[in-house]
């Protein structure tokens, strides 16, 4: 039933004047849950945006398929229309721009999606019912003056309505409070039941995790995969840190 | 090179310090017309900066810069080396100075000017006609200003100061000002500064009187990563008048920009401040601000005011405001909750300037200076309590 | 009068094929090229004007050519050669009241503008130039019924209760010497619209003049006066395009407002010249005591726009509101901005602008802001934003202050920046082209000023904005 999704292929990538990534490999199959977790500055964040296609990093050698394509050269809109979907941990402001006419705008791109706009008022009705969302939100300009909590609804509300083949949802050092981390929760659990979609989860809170099953565990250190386990892997982690994975990462480094 | 025939022994300086965009003409915020003395130099040789300084783009233009090279006794040069971090500061004793500030190096740079002229080392460099000193004879000493708009026709006497300074890479600039004259003199000073990468030039300057205060200053970020702050704080009151141009060329990339005005108008004082932040094709990355507040004090106030932004790159940041009024309600009411009247209030706001200025004066002369001045706007009991809020002791500061 | 062809320089330009479209001027009355007191004689003569006008006209042209222009200016108007620009060209057709009364070829022009459609369904009244004259005037009766007026100023002189009212105001805000192209625009104006609202009627739905200059090397001085008296309230809406030719043409127009105490008037323009044009149009309003100015101005066009509406905030507690965007695109130099003078006491003032520099285009923005001696407790702000949308533009921001008021609160505020990655690649990652995103972006920009407008207007403003941003209307 299932099939490889997303391949990264030893991708080292890093900015103009430093080196993030080093030669990291993920699989990740369709309708699979991963979760990638390690220290502050590991580069996580940084891979997530490398697989959404974000021209700040350069990406050396390596490549990324995704779906059966290479998409290693793609822009980041194409590889959106693809089936990525990246949620964002501070998603960016766009004065003057309704969210509304920004929803209508990003589904009406995706032919699988078209739909009249009654409908896609109906649907969008829905989720923000199914995320707790007041639905005025829709009026308000895109993520301007919204707080942490309200942006993650709309991240949540636009997974939903999009139903990407692969999330990646960024929630590294987000500090989120609990009305946050339920929005979110709920929207995760919406995304599995509803859209049978794959998640790759960023982060270090693994409050998150709790009511999830992890397929797979990663961790990275120092812009490394330096681990890779079943869910359960998670469970000791919390139990002993990150210790144990950068004192093997500085071994590797000295060896 | 004057365009008009005023008074024998006076040339007029039509439409100087202007900025590098202007607005309508009719708002008469362009520019000053200044007439200042002239004494032909036929016949001397003038020893001139090094030839470098030539050409480099002073705040308050050519005409100014060709009237002091016509007018000073001769250009005084000063180089601080490579690496070298100077302490003490280079008290300005020209009318025409040129500073080359080596790679790396530190140094001060002060201009001072009281009612003796220009200060330093408690000699005065350009001498009004009662004290008749060494530059009488070029006659410099006396002018009428006749200027556009001058109801006050009084005899004022002028002093100038050029001052040009090369800031090579990594060094580090920085620059005081301090005009502390009375209502019997006009002054002219023009600054021109260019900065190579990663050198950080700061000035602070502090207009506090003269029966005109006309100031230009031009800095031009030429090397990548140069940075540039000014802070500026004027005081016009009476009949004074305060005429400012700052402009910053930024060139090089990544270059930072900082400039902030204030200041107090009382009286019948008229201020023009113009102020140009100008991102040129290349500079990249560069982020320029400005920002200036004045508080009104008077119905008769004259407040002009012209922030500029060029900007001809598109990675770039520039912001600029600027807010006009009196002393809100609420900070009076709260100002009275302390046992202020209004007049006590805003009295506060000027005895600030000369606070700032006090602490900021880097030798005795200097603070001397500023002291004086202090006195003859606040009163000997005001000056007092600022020096021993200090912890200095002389009081009016003419011991110092 | 002579008569051209106009195949031989019009510019092929397809993507501005909604207002790129001629229709042959054969058979039209051209005046010659350049300025004759002979002109501006036969100008008169043709409308039988009063003596009074005659003499405004040609003293203003005297006024014209005494007059120089300040060197100091912004950009350069030196491709502009009055010998060369026809003052005055008509079509041969008397104002009709109806469209079908319109010549096909002018019809067919308002039709693909959507004026007529505009007008049956949201307008109280249209008012249409194509190039020299009005050709067609018409209102709501109900609206001309509560005493409201809106025609041209032609026939307002030809009308003995209103030829006064015109003498008492014309000319009387903008005087002909108060520069150089306010004289020519006296010397030789033609068109335009006579507006007046009795006290205390509101004019429910927007009262609209559009106007087409179609002749090449021509000049269009239409003058439009509105006095909305005390306690009324009025929404005009100007529109004007062109098509475009190699040859210079001129758009000196006037605009007097009249805002009596109590009175309301909004002042709505969709500006989109072709960029042939050199848009010299002079705007002025004097708003009563208690009082509001509503001014809410989108430039797109011409070559080189001098454009800086002023209002003059006379009576007590009068309020000003100015809402402007401007798109300087490839080979425009745009000037634009505002004036704003704070005379009565409690008055308050806010501008809002935007622009937008693309493709080499340049913006200035210029303002004044005056607070006179007697403003006591005045109140203005005035906040420019501006948009690079690459590194061969040029956006510079020059606003002025002069505030002679103690108790006055004048502030300014302008910031000047491009795109950022991080919001091209948001709107990327969500699946929208780069093209698409900026787009987005760039109307979000415009979204205060398009929300002023009318539903049908902020429409042909996005429209505008699409097809400056990606070459094609969608």
């Amino acid at each position: 039933m299932s099939h490889k999704l997303l391949s990264v292929q030893g991708i080292c990538a890093g900015t103009e004047d430093k080196p993030i990534l080093h030669d990291v490999s993920m699989e990740l199959d369709s309708k699979e849950t991963h979760v990638l977790m390690g220290p502050n500055g590991a580069g996580k964040s940084t891979l997530g945006r490398v697989i959404m296609g974000d021209p700040t990093y350069d990406v050396t050698s390596g490549g990324i398929v995704f779906d059966g394509e290479d998409i290693t050269d793609q822009a980041a809109d194409k590889r959106s229309l693809a089936g990525i979907f990246l949620s964002y941990q501070a998603p960016v402001e766009v004065p003057g721009v309704p969210l509304y006419s920004y929803l209508r705008t990003i589904t009406q791109k995706r032919p699988e999606l078209k739909m009249t706009a009654r409908k896609f008022r109906n649907r969008v009705g829905e989720i923000a019912e199914q995320l707790d969302m007041d639905s005025s939100f829709l009026t308000r300009e895109l993520n301007v003056g919204f707080s942490g909590g309200e942006k993650k609804k709309i991240e949540m509300l636009q997974l939903l309505l999009l139903r990407p083949k692969l999330a990646i949802l960024d929630e590294t050092d987000s500090g989120l409070d609990v009305d946050a981390l339920s929005v979110v929760s709920r929207g995760i659990e919406a995304y599995r039941s509803e859209c049978d979609g794959a998640l790759l989860i960023i982060t270090h809170n693994t409050r998150i995790l709790e009511r999830l099953t992890v397929d797979r565990t990663h961790v990275m250190v120092q812009g490394r995969l330096v681990a890779e386990g079943p869910g359960s892997l998670i469970d000791d982690i919390d139990a002993h840190g990150f210790v144990q994975f950068e004192r093997a990462s500085e071994d590797g480094g000295a060896a | 090179m004057a365009d008009t025939k005023p008074a024998a022994g006076s040339v007029t300086l039509e439409r100087v310090n202007t900025p590098p965009a202007q607005t309508w003409n009719y708002l008469r915020t362009n520019d000053i017309t200044l007439t200042v003395p002239f004494a032909s130099r036929k016949g001397d040789v003038y020893f001139a900066l090094p030839r470098l300084f030539e050409g480099m783009e002073c705040g308050m233009g050519q005409q100014v810069t060709d009237w002091v090279e016509s007018q000073s006794a001769d250009a005084h040069y000063v180089e601080v080396r490579a690496g070298q971090k100077r302490t003490e500061p280079i008290v300005v004793t020209s009318m025409d100075t040129g500073v080359m500030v080596r790679a790396g190096a530190e140094a001060t740079v002060v201009i001072a000017t009281n009612n003796e002229g220009v200060l330093a080392a408690g000699r005065s460099v350009l001498s009004p006609a009662s004290s008749a000193a060494s530059k009488a004879k070029r006659g410099l000493s006396e002018s009428a200003d006749k200027t556009e708009g001058s109801a006050a026709s009084t005899q004022h006497s002028t002093s100038a100061a050029l001052v040009r300074i090369i800031a090579e890479r990594d060094a580090r600039v920085h620059v005081l000002e301090f005009v502390c004259a009375n209502d019997e003199r006009q002054h002219i000073e023009s600054v021109g500064i260019t900065a190579d990468a990663r050198a950080r030039v700061d000035v602070r300057q502090f207009f506090l009187g003269a029966a005109t205060t006309a100031a230009g200053l031009c800095c031009s970020l030429d090397g990548a990563d140069a940075r540039f702050e000014l802070t500026c704080r004027y005081l016009g009151r009476d009949d004074e008048r305060l005429d400012i141009n700052h402009v910053v060329r930024m060139r090089g990339r990544n270059g930072r920009t900082d400039i902030r005005e204030s200041g107090v108008l009382d009286g019948r004082a008229r201020k023009a401040l113009r102020a140009t932040i100008d991102l040129v094709h290349g500079s990249s990355g560069s982020e320029g601000a400005e920002l200036e507040n004045v508080l009104v004090l008077s119905d008769d106030v004259v407040n002009k005011t012209m922030p500029v932004i060029l900007c001809d790159e598109d990675d770039v940041a520039g912001n600029h405001g600027a807010t006009i009024g009196s002393v809100g309600p609420e900070q009076i009411g709260y100002l009275a909750d302390r046992g202020l009247t209004q007049e006590e209030a805003e009295a506060l706001y000027v005895r600030a300037l000369f606070d700032e200025a006090v602490i900021a004066a880097p030798t005795p002369e200097v603070r001397a200076t500023v002291l004086a001045r202090a006195t003859s706007v606040l009163g000997a009991e005001v000056a007092r309590d600022l020096v021993e809020g200090l912890g200095l002791d002389s009081p009016a500061g003419e011991e110092a | 009068m002579s008569e051209r062809t106009q195949k031989r320089s019009q510019v092929a330009d397809v993507d501005r094929s909604l207002y790129d479209f001629t229709y042959s001027e054969e058979g039209y009355e051209r005046y010659d090229d350049g300025l004759t007191p002979e002109i501006v004689r036969a100008i008169s003569a043709k409308k039988d004007e009063p003596e009074w006008m005659l003499n405004m006209r040609l003293a203003a042209l005297d006024t014209y050519h005494a007059k120089e222009m300040a060197p100091n200016w912004g950009p350069s108007i030196a491709g502009l050669d009055m010998d060369h620009i026809s003052t005055y060209v008509s079509p041969r057709t008397n104002q009709a009241k109806n469209w079908d009364d319109v010549p096909d070829d002018i019809k067919n022009t308002f039709e693909r503008l959507g004026i007529p459609e505009a007008e049956r369904e949201s307008l109280a009244g249209v008012g249409a130039q194509y190039d020299s004259e009005i050709v067609y005037h018409n209102m709501r009766e109900d609206v001309a019924k509560s005493g409201v007026v809106y025609t041209t100023i032609e026939d307002a002189l030809h009308d003995p209760e209103w030829e006064p009212v015109v003498r008492q105001y014309f000319g009387k805000l903008i005087p002909p010497a108060d520069h150089k192209f306010a004289a020519l625009h006296y010397a030789v104006w033609s068109g335009g619209s006579f507006v007046y609202v009795p006290a205390g009627v509101t004019v429910d739905y927007p009262l609209q003049s559009y106007f087409r200059l179609n002749a090449e090397g021509a000049g269009q001085f239409e003058h439009t006066l509105i006095i909305v008296e005390e306690g009324a309230d009025l929404h005009f809406i100007e529109g004007c395009s062109a098509p475009k030719y190699y040859e210079a043409n001129l758009h000196a127009g006037a605009v007097e407002l009249f805002v009596k105490d109590g009175a309301r008037l909004r002042y709505s323009t969709i500006e989109n010249w072709s960029k042939n044009m050199y848009n010299l149009n002079t705007k002025r309003a004097r708003v009563g005591a208690d009082a509001k100015m509503e001014w809410v101005s989108g430039s797109f066009g011409s070559h080189v726009s001098y454009l800086y509406p002023t209002t003059i905030l006379q009576g007590d507690r009068g309020q000003c509101e100015f809402t402007g965007i401007t798109f300087a695109g490839a080979t425009q130099d745009l000037d634009t901005g505002c004036k704003v003078i704070l005379n009565g006491a409690d008055t308050t003032a806010s501008v809002d602008t935007k622009s937008i520099s693309k493709d080499g285009g340049c913006n200035t923005f210029r303002s004044s802001v005056v607070v006179g001696r007697k403003a006591a407790n005045a109140r203005a702000t005035v906040s420019c934003q501006s948009l690079m949308l690459d590194d061969i533009s040029r956006s510079d921001t020059i606003p002025a202050m002069d505030v002679r008021n103690a108790t006055a609160n004048v502030g300014h505020e302008a910031t000047i920046g491009r795109i950022s990655d991080d919001t091209i690649l948001y709107l990327m990652s969500r699946g929208c082209s780069e093209a698409e995103a900026r787009t987005m972006v760039v109307g979000g920009f415009a979204n205060p000023v398009s929300k002023e407008l009318p539903l049908e207007y902020a429409v042909e403003m996005n429209n505008l904005i699409k097809l400056e941003m990606e070459g094609a209307i969608g």
